[in-house]
């Protein structure tokens, strides 16, 4: 994945590729204000010619001369826009696909410190703050040098006194756009804090309404809303009178600007000469006033990018190997954990665990909650990081092997089944590479607009609405199959945000076909039917059987169904290895296995296990 | 008359030529936000009234440079200028604070109405029953009561009043146009057709773009939020260069929408400048071929230096249109979707039309279940058929694996769902009969993953109660939750954490007892927590809920050795129907589920 290296990026080198478009459009700039300075001196000629004699002779030539000007002017401004908008827009593409290029590499420490939505936020008001300041910023920055230097020019050329009596109010503007665009700032800050303080107090409520519910809470949650809701009206009153000062007071500084010039020009020009100069000063206003606004600007856009940049400059601490991989011929799946230890917080969540996994058989994993399992399968699949030599895939040190040859070895179907808002079939075909991620509602969105994704299309894993047979077979194999029928799009049927149309048992299992559909070396399924019930998880586990025998796979579950037929059972407690060994072998031990599987039994199950004389024993 | 009836007025002719997505304003729309304007009506009077006030000292400033040139600077003599100029200056000053006062009123309407909205929404949402939260994320309701509502302000910032306001003032500014020369005026109107086409082209490139921006943009967020919080998925099922692939090109889309905006931007901002110097140069030229024939020079320069002046008002208002016309179309975007929301309507536990007075019966069993039938989701049952009953003081407690249905019970009970079948009854009335907030009062629960809210430890015991601090550290000394504070120096007044997460697990267990005594209630329903703790909060927690059920009618789910043995009753779950009952003696005694289980209990106690 290219990640522009660190050294060489600043805020500036996005703009580089578009170096021809920002020059032309520069270029465009400063036509635009060579060419305005026609228009005055054209409406002054015009007004000479009213002044003298034989008026309608004589003022044609000027008339058409504003003409001409007002259109080269527009012209030459019109591109200059498109130029450097365009380019600010596509150096915006730019940014983004870096970034979240970038973001894909990162890793899972990255995702528990950064929630989602700071990430987001960045992705999204960030990278706006900084084309602000590619866009608006450079073509502000550039027309306000450009238009200071024809005007006064042109200025001075009039009459040298008046111009000098004319800018006295400038300095003034620059300085009150540069207060008042603090204060603006400072008081958006407070805006948005009050805003935060808002959405996590209706977080709190929404997460809790249960308890608010069954509390009959209401009344006290919402005079609190109220509250929270009050304070951000008052914080956004506090801006607005800030906001609402500032165009006033400006617009009375730069009318003091024309009634100086009305004072002191009225006196020293012809009248010409007075509406030649009047233009020029309105010429003015507009930059000085952006000139403030554009510094703070200028400002924001290079705090948002030294976040950016800081993002970019993070780097994932689970690191591709060395290499080089293991032959595809050579790839058998024997998986063999020595002396692992992972530590987080100075905590040992895995203390010296040693399992050996042979090619082909089948392991579970047992143990209370917390006792390491999930911080096991992180390891395995190289979510987290592992230190050197403690896990070896066909003899070979996991942490040498590329991360790509890691991943597409095993394949994982996680207690949490994470679906995207596709079709099922969509999020089956993931497991394989193909499958569309693009939220359904939304590509449904895109095509009424007739804005179709084509390479979401190339992905489409029903062309035709023909499914492709590996998500057939896949979704049988997970014993989705009925469900599936049951539903009147089958296959094509849309999950809904983070899979909410289906249940949990049904979500599960269409995680568990995407892992299946993958056709992996070393299958893991953590915990992956704890919602299915335990009739539909015998026959799903039937199935199973037959795709495990060909592939070494751990299975982690609560059900003694699922893992009593397993090659081994090893038993995690508190980060230590306790029991290793067949069902049979470790009921009849007794131990931590024996008591922890007899407590979380189905009833029905225990019944028939009570029956049978190795328990009674 | 006031100020939003106007748009309202311009909605009804646009409406048919717009298309439902990406409209500008909607007449159905704006009344349902005309509701929360009534309330502050006092405040659009005022606006009313400053608006002509700001737009009449504006437009008396060009009138005095007309005045200016074709008495004083045409003439060239100055006796009188000075106070010619300080009325300038004047009307300057007024104008700016007749600005101010008018920014600041019409902002103060607009929060207002967006603060009632937002209550609006949140009491809307709340009265929802529990299947509503399970469906609905809690981002979509987040991005309602905040970012829909800030779009919907900016409208009051810079779109429909703001229209209104320009519309005002460029009829007037024609008004005066025309009482100063009839003949230039109409000069001027030369250059109108060129503006119409240009802004009516602009118009619909505006308006095709934002739309297909809007769509871009949403579709760009929502597949950068589930990549996010499926980068998991993403990473272990190599998707990277797929995903990227996807990604390109909606950021692409999303690129090339703008392209079309930026130019109708440029173009509104270049071309509505340069025509207007072109309506200044005909008025020159008329200006031109009228003299002689018409005023005398120094008037006519006057009322050219004048027009100028006019003709740049007029043109500001509608070269700053497309901005405006963005604002307007995401705010009515946002009042669609936040009227989508009011719409939905699954109003929680309503109590059923009485034929009968509700009479309670004293002789009845406190909880009773009556063959009750429960599902989430149509198809996969919960509950097959659930009776027993619970009498006066006695204590019940249900075992059985997870997804028994166990937990299901407590929330039937108090009405966080409703059955479908059969019957709950609280001291002999069907709990859909009763009020729920009463019902929730005399019915408390104590679940095994507390929640506790933001705010002290005495908020949280107290809420929704009338109860006082000494009832709060009564109740804390009863179920030995006093110790969780002892080691805090705030006591009481200890600032909660989010979620609680300065508290560990046995400590908020302790703090949930706390506030189960501090309401007393009736019944009490308890969720014994799984989770393991250190022996010493063990031993506190089981003081706790001992100390909590003396006396108190209780169903309790659980899963300590000492609850289970003290029940009255035990009813052992499986699959949603009850499959052994009895007391404890009586079910080892048949040697069935139950007492399989019991032994496990023992070895692990």
């Amino acid at each position: 994945m290219p990640t522009p290296s660190v050294a060489r990026l600043t805020a500036w080198s996005y703009l580089r590729r578009y170096r021809g478009p920002i020059g032309g459009g520069m270029a465009m700039l400063f036509l635009t204000n060579l060419l305005f300075v026609g228009i005055p001196v054209s409406t002054a000629g015009a007004i000479r010619a009213i002044e003298g004699p034989d008026p309608a002779a004589h003022v044609w030539p000027w008339a058409l001369a504003m003409a001409v000007f007002a259109l080269a002017t527009a012209l030459t401004r019109i591109w200059s826009r498109i130029w450097i908008f365009n380019a600010a827009r596509a150096a915006e593409y730019d940014l983004r696909s870096d970034l979240f290029g970038h973001l894909l590499t990162l890793d899972a420490g990255f995702y528990r410190k950064n929630p989602t939505g700071d990430v987001m936020s960045r992705l999204t008001n960030d990278v706006q703050t900084v084309r602000a300041m590619w866009g608006a910023g450079i073509l502000n920055v550039f027309n306000t040098g450009f238009a200071f230097v024809t005007v006064l020019v042109m200025m001075l050329r009039l009459d040298p006194i008046t111009t000098a009596w004319a800018i006295v109010p400038f300095p003034t503007i620059v300085l009150v756009g540069r207060v008042f665009g603090k204060r603006i700032y400072k008081g958006s800050r407070d805006v948005q804090a009050q805003l935060g303080k808002l959405s996590s107090d209706l977080q709190e409520d929404l997460g809790g309404i249960q308890v608010i519910k069954s509390y009959a809470l209401e009344p006290v949650r919402r005079k609190r809303f109220v509250a929270a809701s009050e304070k951000l009206l008052q914080a956004n009153m506090v801006l607005t009178r800030v906001r609402g000062q500032l165009v006033p007071v400006l617009g009375a500084l730069s009318s003091a600007g024309s009634i100086i010039v009305l004072w002191v020009g009225g006196q020293r020009l012809s009248v010409d000469g007075l509406v030649e100069f009047s233009q020029y000063l309105a010429r003015l206003v507009w930059p000085t006033l952006a000139l403030g606004w554009m510094l703070s600007l200028m400002q924001r856009g290079q705090a948002s990018w030294s976040r950016l940049e800081q993002l970019f400059a993070t780097r994932p601490v689970v690191a591709d190997g060395a290499g080089p991989a293991i032959p595809a011929d050579e790839l058998k799946g024997r998986l063999e954990i020595k002396d692992l230890t992972i530590e987080i917080d100075g905590r040992a969540i895995l203390d010296h665990v040693s399992i050996t996994m042979p090619a082909g058989t089948t392991t579970a994993i047992v143990g209370r909650t917390g006792a390491g399992k999930s911080t096991l399968v992180d390891a395995l699949v190289r979510v987290s990081d592992i230190p050197k030599g403690t896990i070896f895939l066909d003899g070979r040190d996991l942490t040498t092997l590329p991360l790509g040859q890691v991943r597409t070895a095993i394949g994982y179907s996680p207690q949490e089944a994470f679906l995207f808002s596709t079709t099922i079939a969509d999020n089956i075909a993931m497991g394989y590479g193909s499958g569309r991620a693009v939220p359904r509602a939304r590509a449904e969105e895109l095509d009424r607009i007739g804005a179709r994704t084509a390479a979401a299309d190339a992905l489409d894993p029903m062309p035709g609405g023909v499914p492709d047979p590996r998500v057939v077979t896949a979704t049988e194999a997970a014993g989705l199959a009925k469900d599936v029928a049951r539903m009147p799009d089958g296959l094509a049927t849309v999950v809904g945000e983070r899979g909410i149309t289906l249940s949990g048992g049904q979500r599960q299992r269409v995680a568990l076909a995407r892992a299946l559909a993958k056709l992996p070396t070393v299958l893991i399924l953590d915990d992956s039917l704890s919602s299915v019930d335990a009739e539909t998880e015998r026959i799903i586990l039937g199935h199973l059987r037959a795709v495990m025998s060909a592939r070494t796979s751990i299975l982690i579950s609560h059900r003694v169904a699922a893992v009593k037929d397993a090659d081994q059972i090893v038993v995690l407690d508190a980060g230590k290895v306790a029991e290793v060994g067949t069902h049979a072998a470790l009921l009849a031990k007794g131990g931590v296995y024996a008591e922890l599987y007899q407590t979380q039994l189905d009833p029905d199950e225990l019944g028939a296990l009570t029956a049978s004389p190795e328990v009674v024993s | 008359m006031t100020t939003a009836a106007a748009p309202a007025r311009q909605g009804r002719r646009g409406a048919e030529a717009e298309e439902h997505l990406g409209k500008a304003y909607d007449l159905a729309l704006m009344r349902r936000l005309w509701r929360f304007i009534v309330p502050h009506k006092r405040l659009v009077w005022i606006a009313f009234l400053l608006i002509p006030s700001t737009i009449g000292l504006e437009l008396a400033q060009p009138w005095l440079l007309k005045v200016a040139v074709t008495d004083y600077i045409a003439p060239q003599q100055f006796a009188g200028f000075g106070s010619l100029i300080a009325l300038y200056a004047l009307l300057v000053a007024a104008q700016a604070g007749s600005s101010y006062l008018e920014q600041w009123v019409l902002q103060l309407l607009g929060q207002r109405a967006m603060h009632d909205l937002r209550i609006a929404i949140y009491d809307h949402v709340l009265r929802q029953r529990t299947a509503f939260f399970d469906r609905m994320p809690v981002g979509r309701l987040m991005t309602r009561m905040t970012n829909d509502i800030e779009s919907i302000n900016e409208m009051f910032a810079a779109g429909v009043v703001t229209l209104l306001a320009d519309f005002v003032k460029m009829l007037a500014i024609v008004g005066i146009m025309m009482w100063m020369s009839v003949q230039l005026t109409l000069m001027t109107f030369v250059s109108l057709p060129f503006l119409v086409i240009l802004v009516n082209y602009a118009r619909k490139l505006m308006r095709r773009s934002f739309r297909e921006i809007r769509v871009r943009l949403a579709a760009m967020n929502a597949f950068l939020q589930e990549h996010l919080s499926g980068v998991r998925v993403v990473q272990l099922f190599r998707r990277e260069a797929a995903a990227r692939g996807e990604y390109d090109e909606i950021n692409a889309g999303h690129r090339d929408a703008y392209l079309d905006s930026i130019r109708a931007d440029a173009m509104m901002y270049a071309l509505v400048e340069a025509i207007g110097v072109l309506a200044i140069g005909l008025v020159a030229w008329m200006a031109a071929m009228l003299a002689g024939a018409g005023p005398d020079t120094a008037t006519q320069l006057g009322v050219v230096a004048g027009f100028i002046e006019y003709i740049n008002k007029f043109f500001i208002p509608v070269r700053d249109l497309s901005a405006k016309y963005a604002v307007m179309q995401g705010a009515m975007a946002a009042t669609e979707r936040i009227t989508q929301l009011l719409d939905m309507e699954e109003p929680d536990a309503p109590a059923r039309a009485q034929a009968a007075p509700v009479v309670e019966d004293r002789a009845a069993s406190l909880v009773c279940f009556d063959d009750v039938h429960f599902a989430y989701a149509q198809g996969e049952p919960v509950l097959r058929g659930v009776s027993f009953d619970i009498p006066r003081g006695a204590t019940v407690a249900v075992v059985g694996a997870t997804g028994s249905g166990k937990s299901t019970l407590i929330k039937l009970l108090t009405r966080l769902y409703e059955i479908e079948e059969g019957a709950i009854r609280l001291a002999g009335v069907d709990v859909r009969d009763q009020k729920v907030d009463e019902l929730r009062r005399r019915v408390t629960v104590v679940s095994q993953d507390v929640f506790l809210f933001g705010g002290t430890v005495l908020e949280n015991l107290v809420a929704g109660t009338t109860k006082d601090r000494a009832a709060a550290e009564q109740a804390l000394v009863r179920v030995g939750a006093d110790r969780v504070l002892a080691r805090r120096p705030e006591g009481l007044d200890t600032m909660v954490a989010d979620r609680g997460a300065n508290f560990s697990a046995g400590e908020r267990q302790l703090l949930a007892f706390a506030r189960a005594m501090v309401r007393n209630p009736e019944v009490l329903v308890l969720d014994e927590a799984t989770a393991h703790v250190d022996p010493e909060s063990e031993g506190l927690i089981e003081r706790g809920i001992a100390e909590l059920m003396r006396g108190r009618t209780t169903l309790v789910i659980a899963h300590r050795l000492s609850t289970i043995r003290n029940a009255d009753l035990i009813l052992v779950m499986s699959r949603g129907q009850i499959v052994e009952r009895g007391t404890h003696d009586e079910l080892v005694a048949h040697g069935g589920v139950y007492a399989a289980l019991e032994r496990t209990f023992s070895r692990r106690d």
